[in-house]
């Protein structure tokens, strides 16, 4: 379970501040597939860093499964993140020079997990994303779908209980983001995965349980999307 | 991430960019190469004048002289010296200021009252002329008195431990006989001049032949008493005899009564040597030669260590993207510290190796060539000397300016903040 609790962000730059995040309030159960939208500029993507404990709030509480974050120590904070969460960017972050099987194993490595951990992880994660057979491929020699469908095994593959996805269709034709939207839902039903996506593409975010819509820094209506 | 995991993404980071990496290895190489070589230098420099002044030992005997007290620098130096107005007799114990040279009796009262001391023996200054050994073939002699406590190692027969002997060079012996052992125990006859221009002549048993060095290389050695033999020939002044120096027999090779006296003899104005200090000062000689050479290696390397900086650099803004996404997937400030940290002890691992297999190399070659050259002249000598701990020194020194090297940047790589890190274009 996530929540945060009058939230606020303030980013401080020369001369003025920014205001990113104010006063936000929410909560997503185990389970959920929730959308966060809004037009750039609007803190969707700040919520999401501070839900994933990527940054840290200027006023208010982000509480991770009962526990406040502030209270952890940056070590606890890098176990969650490896061991709880799992992450899909707009932009891959794939190591092109790398194989497959090492990107998708990358979690796993930080975790210093041995051998046949890595292998029987990374070819289970590789086969719920339907690329068991690129395994041994260079990531630059993927398509774009496929990228991040291995992007999406990598969230996978340390069993993690929340997968943020920030802008997962975005550099996506609509067919490959289909097949990806697809893979994102079937891991929210059939493994109970919680499921954060950002974007600001209506048609994704009618796809979730929940639609959080942002505008200047705040939480201007929430929704119920068709969950299909 | 375990240890292992880290070394090989740091060298598959290296290899990646395998011409910037060969680059900033090859300026580590020139720092590793020049220090092994000038080591190897050193070391060989040492192990020759070793082998040299080592032919001479004793762990008993204290050399002494009186101190000179004219100015060697400073505003004062080569300044005419005022003589000193003395009553003082030539006989007593009392020393003559004007003259750093010792009689036997102002000798024997400086060690009478000193802890451990057996004798003194004067520094004779004797000249021989010719050395014989069947009366008709005469060689040259270079003549020099071994005093009792000392040895000296030889080829053959043994050193000197009594009576009317005497060691001869290799040179001469091989000159005399090729096999050299068959000397031992043979009659010589040596000739020196009176001052009346006679010459004189002493039957000397043959009890060594020495090995090569600095001082054994051209002198015969006799015993002492030889030596006051021919010394009371050759004198001519009239009064006392007066030598430069004496040297001091001890009854003990307990180090802490010759520090002692040594320190005794320092206070009353002389300078106090054993056989161990004189071979020191000759070893720090090169050892601060060996140390002013490797002061330019040391400077290569100290430049090499900036293309380290350098290239670490450009490294971590090549991969602030990666280094953002391991620290959002959970991977420690340590550990991203310790990749570019590894990458930075590889270079200088591998600049050491390539570094040291060079210079080891060039030195072993050059060696073989001079030894064909110069075989005759130096015997036992090789330029360059690798010793195993000179090569470790050279790889712990390497790696720790490599690993100080690397610092800043993976500090820089550890600090990254992830969401910026993944914005950076």
């Amino acid at each position: 379970m996530l929540e945060v609790k009058n939230l606020s962000k303030t980013y401080s730059g020369e001369g003025q501040d920014f205001q990113a995040l104010s006063n936000v309030d929410l909560r997503v159960e185990n389970g959920e597939c929730v959308a966060i939208v809004g037009k750039s500029g609007s803190g969707k993507s700040t919520l999401m860093h501070l839900l994933a404990c990527l940054d840290e709030p200027t006023e208010g509480s982000v509480i991770v499964d009962g526990r406040d974050i502030s209270t952890l120590s940056e070590r606890a904070k890098n176990t969650l993140r490896n061991e709880r969460f799992g992450f899909v960017f707009q932009q891959f972050f794939l190591n092109g020079r790398d194989t497959v099987f090492e990107n998708v194993a990358l979690p796993l490595r930080i975790r210093g997990a041995d051998m046949s951990e890595l292998t029987s992880g990374a070819s289970t994660a590789l086969a719920a994303v339907g690329l068991s057979d690129k395994i041994n491929k260079k990531a630059k020699d993927l398509s774009g779908g496929e990228k991040q469908r291995v992007c999406i095994a990598r969230a996978l593959v340390g069993k993690p209980g929340v997968i943020f996805a920030d802008e997962p269709t975005g550099n996506l034709d609509s067919l490959n983001g289909a097949v990806v939207e697809d893979l994102l839902f079937k891991l929210n039903r059939d493994q109970g995965i919680t499921i954060v996506i950002v974007t600001h593409d209506d048609d994704l975010a009618e796809r979730c349980q929940r639609i959080i819509e942002m505008k200047d820094g705040q939480v201007v209506s929430e929704r119920r999307g068709k969950n299909i | 991430m375990k240890s292992w995991d880290l070394i090989r993404i740091a060298n598959r980071n290296l290899f990646r960019n395998k011409l910037r990496t060969f680059l900033t290895v090859a300026a580590i190489f020139v720092g590793s190469f020049t220090l092994t070589m000038t080591n190897g230098l050193g070391d060989g420099m040492r192990n020759y004048v070793e082998s040299q002044v080592k032919n001479i030992e004793s762990d008993r005997v204290i050399m002494v002289r009186r101190k000179i007290e004219r100015p060697a620098g400073g505003p004062k130096a080569g300044a005419p010296e005022e003589y000193k107005e003395t009553s003082k007799d030539d006989e007593g114990e009392e020393f003559d200021p004007n003259t750093f040279l010792l009689t036997i009796p102002q000798m024997e009262a400086v060690v009478r009252d000193l802890d451990g001391v057996k004798g003194i023996t004067p520094r004779y200054q004797i000249k021989g002329e010719y050395i014989t050994l069947d009366g008709q073939k005469k060689y040259k002699l270079e003549l020099g008195v071994l005093s009792e406590g000392i040895t000296q190692k030889t080829e053959a027969g043994h050193s000197i431990n009594g009576q009317d002997q005497i060691v001869i060079p290799l040179g001469l012996a091989r000159e005399l006989d090729q096999n050299v052992a068959s000397l031992i125990g043979k009659k010589v006859a040596i000739s020196y001049k009176a001052p009346d221009g006679s010459f004189r002549s002493l039957p000397l048993e043959v009890v060594g032949v020495a090995t090569k060095g600095f001082m054994t290389n051209y002198n015969s050695f006799v015993d002492a008493g030889t030596a006051r033999k021919i010394h009371e020939d050759q004198r001519t002044g009239e009064g006392p005899d007066k030598f430069p120096g004496f040297t001091i027999q001890m009854a003990t090779s307990d180090e802490a009564k010759i520090a002692a006296v040594k320190r005794s003899l320092d206070a009353k104005g002389f300078e106090a040597d054993t056989i161990a200090d004189t071979q020191k000062r000759t070893y720090d000689a090169i050892g601060i030669f060996k140390t002013g050479m490797s002061l330019f290696a040391l400077i290569a390397l100290l430049a090499a260590s900036f293309g380290i900086i350098n290239t670490l650099v450009i490294a971590v803004l090549e991969r602030t993207k990666e280094i953002g996404l391991q620290k959002a997937l959970g991977m420690s400030r340590g550990r991203i510290f310790a990749v570019f940290s590894l990458e930075s002890v590889l270079i200088g691992f591998w600049g050491a190796l390539l570094g040291t297999i060079g210079g080891i190399a060039v030195g072993l070659a050059a060696n073989k060539v001079l030894i064909a050259a110069y075989a005759e002249s130096f015997e036992g000598f090789s330029l360059f000397a690798f010793t195993l701990p000179s090569i470790v020194s050279v790889f712990a020194l390497v790696s720790a300016v490599a690993f100080v090297a690397g610092v800043m940047p993976a500090f820089r790589a550890s600090r990254l903040n992830p969401i910026e890190s993944l914005r950076y274009e």
